[in-house]
C-alpha cells in the first residue's frame, strides 16, 4: 500500500518535471528540470526493488551527463531568448488533447487486471528472485554480458555512429 | 517444323512485329519507313495463308500450351479458332497499309514512331490469339502504351488530353477485369487444387448467380469501355481527332473489336447464366440500340469530318453488339462480318481524311467543296467509302448489317425495328457532308490546286476496295470459315446457362484456396 | 553448419554479414582519416568503391548464410532474413552507386557519408532480423541515428537541416512509441523474445490482458510511423524532400524494407495470435495510405515529392501483403520489397541525373522534352514509373499481382479492390511525368543537353532497369526463393496452434 502510495508520488514528481522541461524558456532551466525527472525515476526504480540501476540512474544521469548538458549550454552560450516549442495555441490543444487520451486508456489499461502476466514473472518479484540469486549488479551484469551480449555491441556501434553524426553536424568548417 | 499446324505461326504473328520494331528503333532515321513497310509485309505474307490453312471444323487449332510461370499456372497458350482467325487477318492486313498512310504524313521522330505501331501490333495480334487469361490481360494492357505514345505525341492540338483520356478510361476498366480473372483463378483453385490461368479451365466452373453477375460486370465494363458501347463512348472522338492516321486506323480497325471480341470470347462464355439474363440481354441490346440513334445524330452535326466518323464507330459497333447479344447464329454471324466490314470501311475513310488533310492541313467540312473536279479519283474514292460506310448493297457493310438485324428480329423484334432506323441515319449523317466536299462548287482556291493520288496511296485504297466488295458480294468463304466456331459457341453457352451453381452458406464458399490447401495436406 | 546459440561463438557466425559490415565501415572510416592529400572533393573515389566493396563483402556472407540453419537465438537465421538482407545490401549497393557523382556535385564528398550508410545498412540487416524486441530496439535505433545524419549532411543547404530536425524529432516520437510498446508488451507477457512471445500469447485472443493490447498497439504505431503508413507519414515528404537525393532513395528502400521486414516479423510471427485483432487496425492503416497517398500525390508539382508520396503509397501496397498474414503473403512481401527497391531506387537515380551542377531540377517542367533529347534515360525513367504505376512488361505489375493474390487468398476481396483502384489513381500521375517527358516540348533544343549522369550512376539504373523488366519475364528464381524464404516463418506458429491462413 505504501509503495503505491510512494510510486504515484514520485510518477506525479517525474511528470510534472517532464512537462516543465518542455515548457521551460531558459534551456539551463530545462535542464534542471530534467535532473528532478531523473530523480524521481531513480525513486521509482528503488520502489520496485532495483536498486542498482536506482543507484546508477543518480550517479549517471544526474551526476554525468546532465553536468554535460549544462557545460554543452554554457559553452555555445544559449541566450535566453527562446521562443518556447509549442507557439500556438492549436498545437497545445492537440498535444494536451493527444497526452490526456493516451492517460485515459492507459488509466483503463492498469485499471485492469495487470497482476497475472501471461507467461513469466515481471516486476519485483522477478527482480527479487534475480537479486536474490546473484547480488544486485550481477542481476543486471550477468543478462547484459551474456544474454544481451549482441545487444551491448550494437549499442556500441550505435554510440560509435552518434559520435561521427555528432562530428559531421556540428562541425565549425563546412 | 510444321509452320500452319503448329503455334509456330501465332508466334511468328505475335513475336515478329516486336522484332521489327526494335529494329526500327535502332536504324537510322530515313530508313524506319522502309523497315515498317517490309515488317508489315512480311507479317501479311505470313499470315495470309492461314486463311486456306485454316480447317473449319477443326475448332480451336494452332495452338501450344507450355508453362511460363509454372508456380502460378501462367502459361504461354496460344489458340486460333474461327472467331479470331478474322481478326488476326484484319490486324496483319492493316499493318502495311498503315505504314504506307504514314508514309509522308509522319515527319518527326519516324523511328520512335514506326517502332510504337510494330509495337502494337503485337498486342493486338496477341490478344486475339492468347487462351491464357494472364496472358490475355497483358497483351490487352501492353498494347495501351504504343497506342498512348501514338496519340499523344504525333496527335493533334489536344493530344496529350486525348492521349490521357483513352488511357484511363481504359486502365479503368481492365483493372477491374483483374480482380474479376484473379477471383475466378482463385475459384478453379479452390475447386480443381491445381491453380492455373487457362481459359478452359475457367469455362467449366460452377459460379453461383450472383458471382457470375458481379464478375460478368468485371469484365463487361472493360470491354463496354473497349467498343465502346454508349454511354462509355466518350473517350473515343477525342482519341481519334487527335490521333494521326495511323493510329485512327489501328485504332477503327482493330483496337475497337478487342471489345466486341472479349464479349465474344470471355464475357459470355464465361459467364453465361448471367450474360444472357434477360435483363442483362436487355440492358445491352438497349444501349446499344441507344448508341446507334444517339450517335447517329450527334454524327450529323458535326462539322469536322474526322469526329463524324468516329461517333459513325460507335454507331457501328453498336450494331456489333445488337447482334453479340441477340445470340443466335445470324446474329453472331452478322456481328462477327461486321466487326470486319468495319475494320476495312472506316479505316478507309480515315486513309482519305489523313490523305485530305496532308493536301489541306485540315478536318474540317467546311474548309472543302468541289473536289469532285479538282481530284476526281480521290472523290470517288470517298463516294465509295461513304457508301460503304452507310451499308449500300454490294458493300460488306450491307452483308453484315442485315444479318445482325436478321438475328435480332428473332429476339428483340421492337429494338431490331429502331435499329433499323440507323441505317437510314446513316445515309442522313453521311450523305450530306459528302455532298459537301464532293459535289459542292469549287469555291475555294486552295481546293484547285491540291494534286490527286498518287500511286503509293492508290496501293493503299485499292486491296480495301476490292475486300469491301468481294465480302459485300461473296460472304460465303468467310462466313463458312466462321460458322463452325460460332455454332460451338452458341452451343456450349446455351448449355452452360442452365448450369448455376447453388447459392452456398457465404461461411462454406468464402475461402476457396484454404479448402484447397487444407486438401493438399 | 547447425547453430543453437548456446555459446557467444555461433552468434559471431549468425551474425557474420554485420560483423563483416561493421568491421568494413570502421575500416574506411579508418582510410578515409588517413588518406593522403587535402581533404577537399572530387579526389577521392577510392572511399566510395571501398565502401561497395563492403557491401558486397557483406553479401558474400549472407550467401555463406544460407548454409546455416540455426533457431533459438536472439537473431534470426532463416530464409526470410536472408533474403531481407539481400534487399537490404542491394538497395545499399544501388544509394552508393548513385551518390558517387552527386556528392561531388554538391561539394560533400567525405568519406564519413559512406560509412555512416553502411552502419545504417547494418542497422536495418539487425532490424529485419532481430529475434528479440530489445535487440529490435537497437538496431533500429542504430539505423534511425545514421539516416538523421545522412539526411542532414548537406549542411549547406538550409533545407537539408530542417529535413533532419523533423525527420529526428518524429523518428524519436516513432521510437518513444515503439519503447514504451515494448515495455508493455513485456510487462504483459515477462519475455521480449518472439518466439516466445508467440507462445506465451497462444491463440488467446479471448483473453488477452488489455496491458498486451495497448503494448501491440503502441507497436503497431512505432511501426505505422517508421513505415510511413497514413496518417503517420507527415514527416515524410519534407524529410524526403530536403535529405540529399541518395539518401532519399536509401530511405525509401532500404529504411522502410527493414521496418517492413521486422513489422511483419513482429506482428504475423509473434502476434500471430492476435491476428484477429491487429488485423483490422491495419487494414484501415492499408486503406487509408493508399487512397490518401495517392490522392496527394496528385497534386504534386516536383518530380522529387511526388515520388516521396509514391513511396507512401506503396506502403500501403505492402500493408496488404501483411493484412494477409500468411504464406503467400509473406513471400508477396519479400517479392514486391525487392522490385520496389529496384524501381524506386532507379527512380530516384534519374532525379539524380536530371540535375545541372549543384542546382536539382525536379519540378514537372525540368523534364519536359527529356523524352527526345536524353531517349535512353527517359526510356529508363519510363520503365520505373510504369513498374511503380503497376504495369505489366515490369517487375511492379507481378508484385502487385502478387499481393492481390495474397489478398484474396485471405479473402480480403474490398482491399483488393480498394488497391486496385489506388492503382488507376496513380496512374494519373505518373503517367503526368511520361507525358511531359515525351508530349511536350522541351523549351529549347539544348535543354537537356550535358546531362551526363556519372558511370556509377548508369550501372546503378541500368541495372534497376534490367532488374524491373526480368522480374516481369523470369519472376520463376525469384519467386521461388521469396516462396522458400518464408517457409519456416510461420511453421512455428502453425506446429502450435494448427493455424493455417491460407497456402
Amino acid at each position: 500500500m505504501l509503495t503505491d502510495i510512494l510510486f504515484f508520488f514520485f510518477a506525479g514528481i517525474a511528470i510534472f518535471c517532464g512537462i516543465m522541461v518542455v515548457t521551460r524558456r531558459n534551456p539551463v532551466a530545462s535542464a534542471l528540470w530534467l535532473i528532478g525527472t531523473f530523480f524521481a525515476l531513480a525513486a521509482i526504480y528503488t520502489l520496485i526493488g532495483a536498486f542498482f540501476i536506482g543507484v546508477i540512474q543518480i550517479l549517471v544521469y544526474a551526476g554525468a551527463i546532465m553536468v554535460l548538458f549544462l557545460f554543452v549550454i554554457m559553452l555555445l552560450n544559449l541566450g535566453n531568448d527562446y521562443q518556447p516549442d509549442l507557439r500556438s495555441r492549436a498545437w497545445m490543444i492537440t498535444a494536451g488533447g493527444s497526452g490526456l487520451v493516451l492517460l485515459a486508456i492507459l488509466g483503463r489499461v492498469f485499471a485492469a487486471d495487470t497482476t497475472a502476466p501471461l507467461g513469466r514473472l515481471t516486476g519485483p518479484e522477478a527482480v527479487a528472485t534475480q537479486v536474490a540469486e546473484y547480488g544486485a549488479v550481477g542481476a543486471i551484469a550477468r543478462p547484459m554480458y551474456t544474454d544481451y551480449m549482441i545487444v551491448l555491441q550494437v549499442t556500441g556501434l550505435l554510440l560509435l555512429v552518434a559520435v561521427v553524426g555528432a562530428v559531421m553536424l556540428a562541425k565549425r568548417r563546412v | 517444323m510444321d509452320f500452319y499446324g503448329s503455334h509456330w505461326v501465332l508466334t511468328f504473328l505475335i513475336f515478329f512485329p516486336l522484332a521489327g520494331a526494335v529494329v526500327a528503333a535502332l536504324v537510322p532515321e530515313r530508313l524506319a519507313r522502309s523497315v515498317a513497310l517490309g515488317v508489315g509485309v512480311i507479317e501479311l505474307l505470313v499470315a495470309l495463308p492461314l486463311f486456306w490453312t485454316f480447317d473449319p471444323a477443326a475448332g480451336m487449332q494452332n495452338r501450344i500450351d507450355v508453362p511460363w510461370m509454372a508456380d502460378w499456372g501462367i502459361g504461354y497458350r496460344l489458340g486460333l479458332d474461327g472467331i479470331s482467325l478474322f481478326m488476326v487477318l484484319l490486324t496483319a492486313f492493316l499493318l502495311p497499309l498503315t505504314v504506307l498512310g504514314s508514309w509522308s504524313y509522319i515527319r518527326d521522330r519516324q523511328r520512335a514512331f514506326y517502332a510504337m505501331l510494330l509495337g502494337l501490333t503485337t498486342g493486338v495480334v496477341g490478344v486475339f490469339v492468347a487462351l491464357d487469361m494472364f496472358l490475355f490481360y497483358v497483351f490487352w494492357e501492353i498494347m495501351l502504351i504504343p497506342m498512348y505514345f501514338l496519340v499523344g505525341v504525333w496527335g493533334g492540338k489536344e493530344r496529350i488530353y486525348a492521349a490521357v483520356k483513352f488511357f484511363l478510361y481504359t486502365a479503368f476498366g481492365s483493372l477491374l477485369m483483374l480482380v474479376a480473372i484473379l477471383y475466378l483463378y482463385f475459384k478453379a483453385q479452390g475447386l480443381t487444387g491445381e491453380a492455373t490461368f487457362a481459359y478452359e479451365a475457367f469455362l467449366a466452373l460452377p459460379l453461383t448467380f450472383t458471382e457470375q453477375a458481379l464478375l460478368f460486370a468485371g469484365f463487361a465494363l472493360a470491354f463496354a469501355i473497349k467498343v465502346p458501347i454508349f454511354p462509355f463512348h466518350t473517350w473515343l472522338p477525342h482519341a481519334h481527332v487527335q490521333a494521326p492516321t495511323a493510329g485512327s486506323v489501328v485504332l477503327a480497325g482493330v483496337l475497337l473489336k478487342m471489345g466486341t471480341y472479349g464479349f465474344l470470347r470471355f464475357a459470355l462464355p464465361l459467364f453465361p447464366a448471367a450474360a444472357l439474363n434477360e435483363t442483362t440481354v436487355l440492358i445491352f441490346m438497349s444501349l446499344a440500340v441507344i448508341g446507334i440513334v444517339y450517335t447517329a445524330m450527334v454524327a450529323a452535326v458535326q462539322p469536322n469530318a474526322k469526329r463524324l466518323v468516329a461517333y459513325t464507330s460507335v454507331a457501328h459497333l453498336g450494331f456489333a453488339i445488337l447482334g453479340i447479344f441477340a445470340f443466335n447464329l445470324q446474329g453472331i454471324q452478322g456481328a462477327l462480318l461486321l466487326m470486319i466490314a468495319h475494320g476495312l470501311s472506316t479505316p478507309m475513310l480515315f486513309f482519305l481524311l489523313g490523305m485530305m488533310y496532308e493536301r489541306r492541313h485540315t478536318y474540317e467540312i467546311a474548309d472543302y467543296g468541289g473536289l469532285a473536279a479538282s481530284v476526281p479519283i480521290l472523290s470517288a474514292m470517298l463516294v465509295f467509302a461513304a457508301l460503304a460506310t452507310i451499308g449500300l448493297p454490294g458493300t460488306s457493310g450491307f452483308v453484315s448489317e442485315f444479318l445482325v438485324l436478321l438475328g435480332a428480329f428473332q429476339t428483340h423484334p421492337y429494338l431490331a425495328l429502331i435499329a433499323a432506323t440507323g441505317v437510314i441515319f446513316a445515309a442522313y449523317y453521311m450523305l450530306p457532308p459528302l455532298q459537301r466536299i464532293v459535289f459542292n462548287a469549287l469555291d475555294r482556291k486552295e481546293n484547285r490546286v491540291i494534286p490527286d493520288l498518287n500511286r503509293r496511296e492508290l496501293t493503299i485504297l485499292v486491296p480495301l476496295v476490292a475486300l469491301i466488295i468481294w465480302i459485300g458480294v461473296y460472304p460465303r468463304p468467310v462466313l463458312d470459315r466462321m460458322e463452325p466456331a460460332v455454332s460451338q459457341l452458341i452451343h456450349q453457352v446455351e448449355g452452360g446457362r442452365m448450369v448455376v451453381a447453388p447459392p452456398t452458406d457465404h461461411a462454406a464458399e468464402r475461402p476457396p484456396v484454404a479448402a484447397a490447401d487444407e486438401e493438399r495436406r | 553448419m547447425e547453430l543453437d546459440f548456446q555459446t557467444s561463438v555461433d552468434y559471431f557466425w549468425a551474425l557474420l554479414p554485420e560483423i563483416v559490415l561493421s568491421l568494413w565501415a570502421m575500416g574506411v572510416l579508418l582510410a578515409d582519416v588517413f588518406q593522403k592529400g587535402s581533404r577537399s572533393e572530387a579526389s577521392r573515389p577510392a572511399i566510395a568503391w571501398l565502401a561497395l566493396a563492403g557491401i558486397a563483402a557483406a553479401a558474400v556472407a549472407n550467401v555463406w548464410l544460407m548454409t546455416v540453419t540455426g533457431t533459438g537465438g536472439m537473431i534470426a537465421v532463416d530464409g526470410f532474413r536472408i533474403f531481407a538482407n539481400f534487399i537490404l545490401l542491394l538497395a545499399a549497393a544501388l544509394a552508393i552507386l548513385v551518390s558517387m557523382g552527386y556528392l561531388d556535385r554538391h561539394a560533400m564528398n567525405r568519406g564519413e557519408f559512406y560509412v555512416l550508410l553502411m552502419f545504417a545498412v547494418v542497422g536495418m540487416m539487425i532490424l529485419a532480423s532481430a529475434q528479440d524486441l530489445i535487440l529490435l530496439f537497437v538496431g533500429l535505433e542504430l539505423m534511425s541515428v545514421a539516416i538523421y545524419v545522412l539526411v542532414g549532411f548537406n549542411r549547406r543547404d538550409p533545407r537539408s537541416g530542417e529535413a533532419a530536425l523533423k525527420y529526428f524529432l518524429l523518428g524519436a516520437f516513432a521510437s518513444a512509441f515503439l519503447l514504451y510498446g515494448i515495455a508493455l508488451v513485456f510487462g504483459a507477457t515477462g519475455t521480449t523474445d518472439l518466439a516466445l512471445l508467440a507462445e506465451t500469447i497462444g491463440t488467446g485472443v479471448q483473453d488477452a490482458p488489455l496491458l498486451l493490447m495497448m503494448g501491440v498497439g503502441l507497436l503497431a504505431v512505432g511501426f505505422a510511423f517508421k513505415v510511413a503508413a497514413m496518417p503517420f507519414h507527415v514527416w515524410t515528404p519534407d524529410a524526403y524532400d530536403g535529405a540529399p537525393t541518395p539518401i532519399t532513395a536509401l530511405m525509401a528502400t532500404g529504411v522502410k524494407a527493414a521496418a517492413f521486414a521486422a513489422l511483419l516479423r513482429v506482428f504475423a510471427v509473434s502476434f500471430g495470435g492476435l491476428h484477429e485483432t491487429w488485423v483490422v487496425a491495419f487494414w484501415w492503416l492499408a486503406a487509408l495510405t493508399m487512397i490518401g497517398a495517392n490522392l496527394v500525390a496528385l497534386t504534386q508539382g516536383s518530380v522529387k515529392r511526388m515520388l516521396a508520396y509514391s513511396s507512401i503509397a506503396h506502403a500501403g501496397y505492402v500493408l496488404v501483403a501483411v493484412v494477409a498474414a500468411n504464406a503467400v503473403g509473406a513471400a508477396a512481401f519479400l517479392f514486391y520489397l525487392l522490385v520496389y527497391t529496384l524501381m524506386t531506387a532507379g527512380a530516384f537515380g534519374i532525379v539524380i541525373a536530371n540535375a545541372r551542377g549543384d542546382r536539382e531540377r525536379v519540378s514537372l517542367e525540368d523534364y519536359a522534352g527529356l523524352g527526345w533529347q536524353q531517349p535512353v534515360m527517359a526510356a529508363a525513367f519510363a520503365i520505373f514509373l510504369l513498374s511503380l504505376a503497376g504495369f505489366p512488361l515490369t517487375g511492379g505489375f507481378i508484385g502487385k499481382l502478387y499481393i492481390l493474390r495474397a489478398a484474396l487468398a485471405a479473402d480480403q476481396v474490398p482491399l483488393a479492390v480498394i488497391l486496385v483502384m489506388a492503382s488507376l489513381i496513380s496512374y494519373f500521375y505518373y503517367l503526368r511525368v511520361v507525358i511531359v517527358m515525351y508530349m511536350r516540348p522541351a523549351p529549347a533544343a539544348d535543354t537537356h543537353a550535358g546531362l551526363t549522369a556519372s558511370r556509377p550512376l548508369q550501372v546503378a539504373v541500368g541495372v534497376a532497369a534490367i532488374g524491373v523488366i526480368l522480374l516481369f519475364f523470369a519472376p520463376a528464381m525469384v519467386l521461388d526463393a521469396a516462396q522458400g524464404s518464408v517457409a519456416g516463418l510461420f511453421i512455428a506458429q502453425e506446429a502450435l496452434f494448427g493455424l493455417s491462413r491460407g497456402p
